[in-house]
């Protein structure tokens, strides 16, 4: 949606920042170490692989030099960690993007399906939920770490259609999750019109009513669908009654009006993204949010970088064509660019109530579906880790031989306290939690 | 193995073109196909499991788990790991009597139910096609809103008038006494230079007003741009706000000022605007020059061109502006059969949108419910568009739950109206379709017909005859049909079906190497693409409407850059003109050069990517993914090998040739035409070699010698039709064709056939086999 005026869009947010219940400074919100430490974790993606040569460190340890592409993060240097040798090895259904994708964070096969990648066999969805949802419903289920939306997903120029290329995240089987492109409504979700809220918990019930009254009326082959139907609106009814006693601690950002979402708009796209997503880490709305660049075979055309084909060419041209090489370097580290000025906000933002910033509580993970675009390899996928949030070891470069990205998405939820066996496809969990992050 | 996994992945192949990478596969159900074809329906093996689950549990829980009415309602559909139901059972089943299925029986019974019926997987691979409950998909939603609205703004459909309605004034303002010229003016592109509109008119100081409508073919982002050294203010679909404003004015050099707007296609929208040239103290010799252009999805900047303007008022049309997150397309078709939370967001989201947008108009909305107080007003409105909405009027029921209680138990008529028209745009009554089990009454046939032929809800001639129950039989069902083909909304929806079927949504990001073929560019590549629409919209809406001529026309349309493009005499300096060419050379969409383009390499053709485009979509077979992935790399090959010979070496493997054997002879008779789909007779210095023997599923030996003779083939070979009618059933009614019984999509070919191949005729067909499902037959 592109508004025409300010006043048009915050007509529409049905808000202005005065009129939200902001508690700033307030005793209660100041320094307290007694209350229990807000673990985050974002996980940023960009697509198309990247150029290994200009990426990964030559060195392993805690003396590294980065290289152009990484270059950019520099001022995080002790606080980041690379892991080459991380392979996706899921293996079944779907092109090497589809599974780079969907398995990316679910680290579970696609479903049998109709999509067809080039020259793979079809698939559907991923048969299992991602990582991002397991530690939103871990962290939901808890009153001490609940929070009003659990998790948050961004889009940045996602094209508009859902199909296994397009989706990472999965609230479980067959349930892919739709990042939003668009700041305006992601304002709208995360500040929307107090009064609409109030007109809308007034017929949740009778919305249930209305649904139990239908369920009658369809065969018992469609009572499936209004059943998850129900489970939705009990959901957003919870969401709305903890919205009740939210308090924030910052206003929300001040946005440029009418930013079209289009291709040209992608550095400014993704800054206004950036900032409503730290800000809702501030206001503490969720802990959880997955950051996503386009999609897998995305092609951002990069005008603004002097780079005019689109993305997903040029990963495909050979290893000796120096001009697209250089080109994917200029991309990749475009890219690096837009997570060192998520990182940057995040160290310079001070977590409400602490002596610590966001970045001390909050772990990046940078990600791609492919480990370099011309052989659509899975193996060496690109995992770049900035923050404390998940308490690793950080300032590092590692080098895995070929590990099961399994066990990675596992150490994550280990280190945020959710101590799960196996996580994604059991086989490929052998020797449990990825060694030497700690 | 880890070699050959990384072979595997190294070689991924026609990724390469993101085209065919987001082909789907059609499971086309074609007899005696040779080609692989799986059957998603088949039950392979019995497994130990059913004996035990028909006799101890099926009594309670059905057959296939979907419950028994009052003994055990719920159905046995769910998501728990396999272990865990093996333990349900064991511990728990059969009611009150655990002991009777433990230990093997249990993991027998649960193996049974997880392969048959338990898992969504399993549903979909065993359960035989049936009509499934569907949410509205996203277009419909919007069509939906817009109508809903439109049936109280009293929108209407366009007339044949063409142009804008223009008034031009001596004086700066629109001063009555002023008028001097009011005439239709086919488009705004005006240079006036330093004179005036005409010698009636002062030269230094005046105002043109533009008033009309927008027609607007396709639904998405339009961007409208004014260019001007004046001042102006524009106006669209909002008679209030201006979309823009530029009264201020600093210098006098052309600029262009730009909004976008989302629009739906099929409709028309009130546009207007106001243009002065004013006096300037101590300037003169001051120029004036206005244009009225637009850039609409996929095309280029151009002057809004006379056929998408109109003279006529139009009133206010509802766009919602909410994004809804993109249907499901899984089966190579969008459908509503799934939801998430961000859908069920979208739709709260919209549904205050369109009460904020109803309450800001609400004089307009309410007018016909106007009553003594404003909460009679509110309740008598909610009452009939609630009806609307359900796509049937309310019952005393209904009446009171939606409305009268709400309105009852609330002092504040706004607050009131908002819960009440929230609680009905949120009902699964509006939301749903197909929902209803039971007899099919004439509200049915109508919602039914105006969402296959619409994608949206009846008009008011449907809800009319609807409310007279006159849809109850297939005659009167027929002859509405066959009026209701005809409206601009089926156009819209036909259109939307051509974009799928020939890929052009996806089209978009043509790429070709700029010193190969210089001067194929974005502009060109959007000619291209109205050149396809223009000659399938002229044959579809033709009288004849024959599928046929969609193959085998000689016919292209080109414009003036298109035809110095592809070296056509030509000889029309604006716009698009129908041009006959060497039926040697060209047949119908197989040689559009979009397509040809469209399937072809940055620099070459890829007879892979043509000859699975024309084996899937044209000829509606399936082709079972290859068992082994192999990437064409042009590089690894001799140079001077012609593609033909480079794609004949590459699949030559008997593994490879089980499908290639379909797709080559197929691809290689298109080689006559270059990446870009220019023809040509030589390739690499060698005459182009274009033969090839199809073996059809039949087992028919086609002799092809070129594109002619496979166009030829595909406009009678039943199997293609057959694949047309399925695909066209797929994008109107938006469920599988077998759920309206076995024979349903071999019949409609039939009717086809009968019809002379009309397309119109069987768009109609399709409309009342699912409007009439479940009507008692003819006698």
């Amino acid at each position: 949606m592109s508004y025409q005026t300010r006043r048009d869009f915050l007509k529409r947010a049905g808000c202005s920042a005065a009129a939200l219940p902001f508690l700033i400074n307030l005793p209660s919100l100041a320094s307290d170490d007694k209350q229990p430490r807000k673990q985050r974790l974002i996980i940023m993606f960009s697509p198309n692989g990247t150029v290994p040569e200009h990426f990964w460190p030559d060195q392993t340890g805690e003396t590294f030099e980065l290289k152009t592409i990484l270059k950019p993060l520099e001022p995080f240097k002790n606080r980041m960690l690379t892991l080459k040798g991380i392979s996706n090895k899921v293996r079944g259904d779907g092109d090497s993007h589809m599974r780079g994708m969907s398995c990316l964070l679910t680290g579970i096969e696609l479903f049998p399906g109709n999509i067809q990648g080039g020259s793979d066999t079809p698939a559907g969805w991923a048969s299992g939920i991602s990582i991002d949802q397991e530690l939103k419903n871990f962290f939901q289920s808890k009153a001490e770490t609940q929070t009003r939306l659990g998790s948050l997903h961004f889009g940045v120029q996602v094209p508009n259609r859902a199909d296994p290329w397009t989706r990472m995240s999965y609230a479980g089987p067959n349930q892919p999750v739709a990042p939003v492109n668009d700041p305006y409504q992601m304002f709208g979700r995360l500040y929307g019109s107090m009064k609409d809220r109030q007109t809308l918990t007034s017929i949740l019930d009778d919305v249930r009513e209305d649904l139990n009254r239908f369920k009658g009326l369809v065969s018992v082959e469609d009572r499936h669908l209004l059943e998850q139907h129900t489970e939705i609106v009990r959901a957003t009814e919870q969401e709305i009654l903890a919205s009740k006693d939210q308090v924030y601690a910052v206003p929300p950002p001040e946005f440029a009006v009418g930013v079209e979402d289009k291709n040209d708009n992608m550095p400014e796209l993704s800054k206004m993204q950036i900032d409503l997503l730290v800000n809702s880490f501030v206001n503490d709305v969720a802990r959880v949010s997955t950051l996503q660049y386009t999609n897998s075979v995305g092609g951002a055309r990069m005008k603004w970088i002097g780079v005019e084909e689109s993305h997903h060419g040029l990963s495909h041209d050979p290893d000796n064509n120096e001009e697209s090489h250089q080109k994917l370097v200029k991309i990749n580290t475009w890219f690096a660019e837009q997570l060192v000025y998520l990182v940057d906000q995040l160290a310079n933002t001070k977590d409400p109530g602490t002596d610590h910033s966001l970045l001390d509580n909050t772990t990046v993970v940078w990600t791609n579906e492919l480990g370099k675009g011309n052989s659509h390899t899975l193996d060496d996928i690109p995992f770049v880790l900035v923050g404390n949030g998940l308490d690793l070891k950080m300032g590092r470069a590692l080098h895995y031989k070929e590990e099961a990205h399994n066990r990675l998405l596992l150490a994550f939820a280990h280190q945020m306290g959710h101590k799960l066996e196996t996580f994604g496809k059991p086989e490929l969990c052998t020797g449990g939690v990825l060694q030497d992050l700690v | 193995m880890s070699l050959s996994f990384s072979r595997y992945l190294a070689l991924l192949s026609l990724t390469f073109c993101g085209l065919v990478s987001t082909l789907s596969a059609e499971e086309s159900q074609v007899a005696q196909d040779p080609l692989p074809v799986q059957n998603p329906h088949a039950v392979t093996t019995t497994l130990p499991g059913q004996s035990i689950y028909e006799a101890k549990c099926a009594k309670c829980h059905g057959n296939s788990g979907e419950g028994v009415a009052d003994v055990y309602d719920e159905n046995l559909y769910g998501d728990r790991p396999f272990a865990e139901l093996v333990k349900i059972i064991n511990d728990t089943m059969p009611d009150e009597k655990p002991e009777e299925c433990v230990g093997e029986e249990a993991q027998q019974v649960a193996e049974y139910m997880y392969e048959t019926f338990y898992t969504a997987t399993a549903r979909a691979k065993h359960q035989p096609p049936r009509i499934e409950l569907s949410r509205l998909t996203v277009s419909q939603y919007q069509n939906t809103i817009a109508d809903l609205a439109g049936y109280f703004l009293s929108n209407g459909p366009v007339n044949d008038k063409r142009g804008l309605q223009a008034k031009y004034y001596n004086d700066r303002r629109s001063k009555k006494e002023e008028l001097k010229i009011e005439r239709i003016d086919p488009v705004v592109q005006f240079d006036f230079a330093t004179a005036g509109p005409n010698d009636q008119i002062n030269e230094e100081e005046f105002f043109v007003s533009w008033n009309g409508g927008l027609i607007v073919e396709e639904t998405g982002e339009y961007e409208i741009g004014i260019k001007t050294q004046n001042g102006f203010e524009f106006w669209m679909n909002d008679s209030e706000e201006p979309l823009i404003d530029r009264r201020v004015v600093s210098g006098n050099d052309v600029q262009e000022q730009t909004a976008t707007l989302k629009l739906l296609g099929g409709r028309s929208y009130a546009l207007r605007l106001e243009f002065f040239k004013e006096k300037r103290k101590d300037q003169k010799n001051l120029t004036a020059s206005v244009e009225l252009r637009w850039k609409p999805p996929h095309k280029e900047w151009e002057t809004i061109p006379e056929r998408n303007l109109s003279p006529e008022w139009f009133p206010k049309v509802l766009v919602v502006k909410t994004t809804f997150p993109p249907d499901d397309s899984s089966l190579g078709y969008a459908r509503g059969t799934s939801i998430s939370r961000a859908w069920d967001d979208s739709t709260t989201y919209a549904a205050l949108e369109v009460i904020d947008y109803i309450l800001a108009n609400k004089k307009e909305f309410t007018r016909k419910h106007k009553a003594d107080s404003e909460q009679e007003t509110f309740r008598k409105f909610c009452i009939e568009f609630g009806g609307l909405a359900f796509r049937r009027p309310f019952n005393d029921d209904q009446k009171n739950f939606y409305v009268d209680r709400i309105f009852n138990g609330l002092e504040n008529p706004t607050e009131a109206f908002k819960q009440s028209l929230l609680l009905i745009l949120k009902s699964p009554n509006f939301l749903y379709l197909n929902a209803k089990a039971g007899p099919v009454d004439s509200f049915d046939v109508a919602s039914r017909l105006s969402y296959t032929m619409w994608d949206s809800m009846p008009d008011s001639h449907l809800w009319n005859e609807a409310q007279a129950d006159r849809l109850q039989n297939r005659d009167q069902i027929s002859d509405l049909a066959n009026k209701m083909v005809n409206n601009p909304r089926t156009k819209l929806k036909m259109r939307g079906f051509f974009d799928h079927l020939l890929q052009l949504e996806e089209a978009d990001d043509i790429d070709k190497d700029a010193d190969t073929f210089p001067g194929f560019d974005a502009q060109l590549l959007a000619d291209l693409r109205t050149s396809l629409l223009l000659f399938v919209d002229e044959v579809v809406w033709s009288e004849r409407s024959d599928f046929r001529e969609l193959l085998l026309s000689n016919d292209l349309y080109l414009n003036q850059r298109l035809a110095d493009f592809y070296e056509v005499k030509f000889d029309h300096p604006s716009g698009f003109e129908r041009v006959s060419l060497d039926t040697k050379q060209r047949a119908g969409v197989v040689t559009h050069p979009f397509l040809l383009s469209a399937l072809a390499y940055h620099k070459s053709t890829s007879p892979i990517h043509r000859g699975v485009f024309v084996t899937r979509r044209l000829l509606g077979r399936s082709l079972k993914p290859p068992p082994m992935a192999i990437e064409f790399m042009d590089s690894r090959f001799d140079p001077n090998l012609t593609m033909r010979e480079k794609v004949s070496e590459l699949t030559k493997s008997k593994t490879c040739m089980t499908c290639h054997s379909v797709i080559n002879p197929l691809g290689f008779s298109l080689e006559h035409y270059d990446a870009v789909g220019r023809f040509r007779t030589i390739d690499k210095d060698k005459p182009v070699d274009a033969s090839g023997v199809y073996t059809t599923p039949e087992g028919v030996q086609v002799t092809l010698g070129g594109a002619r003779d496979l166009a030829e083939h595909i406009a009678i070979s039943e199997v293609a039709q057959v694949g047309f009618v399925e695909e066209l059933f797929h994008h109107m009614v938006k469920q599988p064709g077998a759920a309206y019984g076995d024979q349903t999509l071999n019949e409609l070919r039939d009717k086809l056939a009968g019809n002379d191949f009309n397309i119109k005729k069987l768009a109609v067909e399709i409309a009342l086999t699912s409007a009439a499902f479940g009507l008692p037959e003819k006698k």
